[in-house]
């Protein structure tokens, strides 16, 4: 059986390695039921998260240096990624470089200086629900279904970084990437499962994740706003790709509820712990215990845990 | 409906009517409270007049310094079109906050302007809506990391004073990244809410529920585990190296 599965490179990240453990243990089920294995990277490093950028090419090279670790140790130049904040960084410095030679040039010497090897513009980096949508499809997603998630209403959260700006992830530029202001590989991926989606308005809206902590209260306004639009529309639970995304609507929840009232109060959950659900494991295999919203509480109510 | 019950309006204030009022200094303000001309009354709104903005003092030399830096290569592009304000995320809940402009004060090295707006300017979420709408890919989302650069350059003091915050974390960051080529998000909450003066914060129900749970389900011990990357203390030297020799404004002295 393992022979068949499709083995790919996995960058999985600081947050997936720690906190939001359910997004990455979800992601690796889902995509082992689909027939990928996904192979985390070793001795990876930080890619800058967005607070890097001002360092010139340094902040290219953080996420450069995983695309070489990628290359020598499992000898892939694809690398998939699950959390859309590290997408943003692999696409913005592997598309930078290849655009700019004298950018390529100053990262090389940090390369050099690092006693390590050359990067050659030919990298490329994949945000998990683009790859799985295309190696496999929607069509996949449904054979796996064993148990449907028939009720259940889902509000897709895209989110920023996942298509935004179409300059590094070639959405509507390239046809096998989503669509930037209606995106809808979830939305796909959430009918096969037998579940129903929302349109609420504010699927690709900002949570403020950049200034989670600086900003606060900027990040409560933006989440407040879409946690309600969600829930007014009709939606049981908030699905989201990103762990910054969920930091914004799941773990600071309790706060937003506490200063916008009881109209934001929403389960979040990650796509692929749905996709885990569907796919018949438990629900404390998809991990959502681990989320603060308590998704639990409904699933429950809709029967299928 | 009772004409006379209905609460007064209050007198508008000098301009207030005016969209971008903050854009508009109260020197070059004109609005006179009572006016008659030619035996027409034009009192208060009806007479504002708005006296043209001469810029004279710009430095074109700014430029050329922000086309240096990796975020702010492309600002030679901009055709001030202000699709980056009108998409912006930040300028409806702050109506100072306005990409265009900065822009525009930056293509000018107008820095008596860029002051003005120091208090604001860090509020980038980082949406990258203006970068996916503008026509001439100037990437005003990363132009505002150019801002950023510039105000700490030229503004050590106001920073300081108005953006400690910000720095601060920004500083927990930068240490924890170059330090161990891994961010250690337990920490960086922790160790941000101390700095900035909200320790206390920690000790709420929100907070310590949080952590409870996180130590029960394993995820507190997973935190310790994360470790460093490997062969990072090489990287971190020659990191180090290019931001004390890179020319320009992302070099650390």
């Amino acid at each position: 059986m393992d022979n068949n599965k499709k083995q790919v490179a996995y960058y999985p990240g600081c947050a997936l390695l720690t906190v939001d453990r359910a997004y990455n243990n979800s992601a690796r089920l889902a995509s082992e039921k689909m027939g990928i294995e996904l192979t985390p990277l070793q001795g990876y490093n930080c890619c800058g998260i967005g607070e890097m950028k001002s360092k010139g090419a340094a902040s290219l090279y953080l996420p450069l240096r995983n695309m070489m670790l990628a290359k020598t140790t499992l000898g892939s130049k694809e690398l998939v990624m699950s959390c859309s904040v590290c997408f943003h960084e692999f696409t913005r410095a592997v598309e930078r470089v290849k655009e700019s030679e004298e950018e390529l040039k100053a990262v090389n010497v940090i390369f050099k200086e690092a006693k390590e090897e050359e990067y050659i513009p030919d990298g490329r980096p994949r945000h998990i629900l683009e790859f799985l949508y295309n190696e496999k499809g929607p069509a996949e997603v449904r054979k796996n279904t064993v148990r449907p998630l028939k009720g259940l209403k889902v509000a897709p959260y895209y989110g920023c970084l996942y298509s935004r700006p179409s300059m590094y992830t070639f959405t509507d530029k390239n046809p096998l990437m989503d669509n930037s202001e209606r995106p809808k590989f979830m939305d796909d991926f959430i009918k096969e499962m037998g579940a129903e989606t929302i349109f609420y308005g504010n699927e690709v809206q900002c949570c403020g994740g950049r200034n989670l902590i600086q900003d606060e209260e900027t990040s409560f306004r933006l989440c407040s706003q879409t946690l309600s639009k969600a829930k007014k529309a009709g939606a049981d639970v908030i699905a989201v790709i990103c762990p910054k995304c969920a930091g914004g609507l799941d773990v600071n929840q309790p706060k937003i509820v506490e200063k916008y009232g009881k109209d934001s109060e929403l389960p979040v959950v990650y796509i692929t712990q749905l996709m885990a659900l569907a796919f018949g494991f438990s629900k404390k295999k998809a991990q959502f215990p681990d989320m603060i919203s308590r998704p639990v509480e409904i699933l429950k109510k809709k029967g299928f845990v | 409906m009772d004409r006379e019950k209905a609460p007064k309006r209050p007198v508008a204030e000098k301009g207030e009517h005016i969209i971008a009022r903050h854009m508009v200094e109260d020197e070059n303000l004109r609005e006179e409270k009572n006016l008659v001309i030619d035996g027409v009354d034009v009192s208060g709104r009806w007479n504002t007049f708005i006296l043209s903005r001469v810029d004279s003092d710009f430095d074109r030399s700014f430029f050329r310094e922000i086309k240096k830096t990796v975020v702010g290569s492309r600002i030679n592009r901009c055709w001030q079109c202000g699709m980056c304000t009108a998409s912006c995320t930040v300028t409806p809940l702050y109506r100072r906050f306005n990409p265009r402009a900065y822009i525009y004060m930056m293509q000018l090295g107008n820095l008596r302007e860029i002051k003005k707006y120091i208090d604001v300017a860090w509020r980038c979420v980082g949406c990258y809506k203006c970068s996916q709408k503008c026509p001439k890919q100037v990437n005003p989302a990363e132009m505002m990391e150019a801002l950023a650069l510039l105000i700490k350059k030229y503004f050590p003091e106001e920073v300081e004073s108005k953006l400690k915050d910000d720095e601060k974390v920004k500083k927990i960051y930068d240490d924890m990244i170059l330090g161990n080529g891994r961010l250690n998000l337990a920490t960086l909450h922790t160790k941000s809410l101390r700095e900035m003066g909200r320790g206390m914060e920690l000790f709420s129900k929100v907070e310590r529920d949080a952590i409870f749970k996180m130590i029960k389900d394993g995820r507190a011990f997973s935190v310790l585990m994360l470790g460093k990357s490997s062969g990072w203390s090489k990287s971190r030297k020659a990191i180090e190296k290019y931001l004390k020799n890179v020319e320009g404004m992302e070099r650390i002295p």
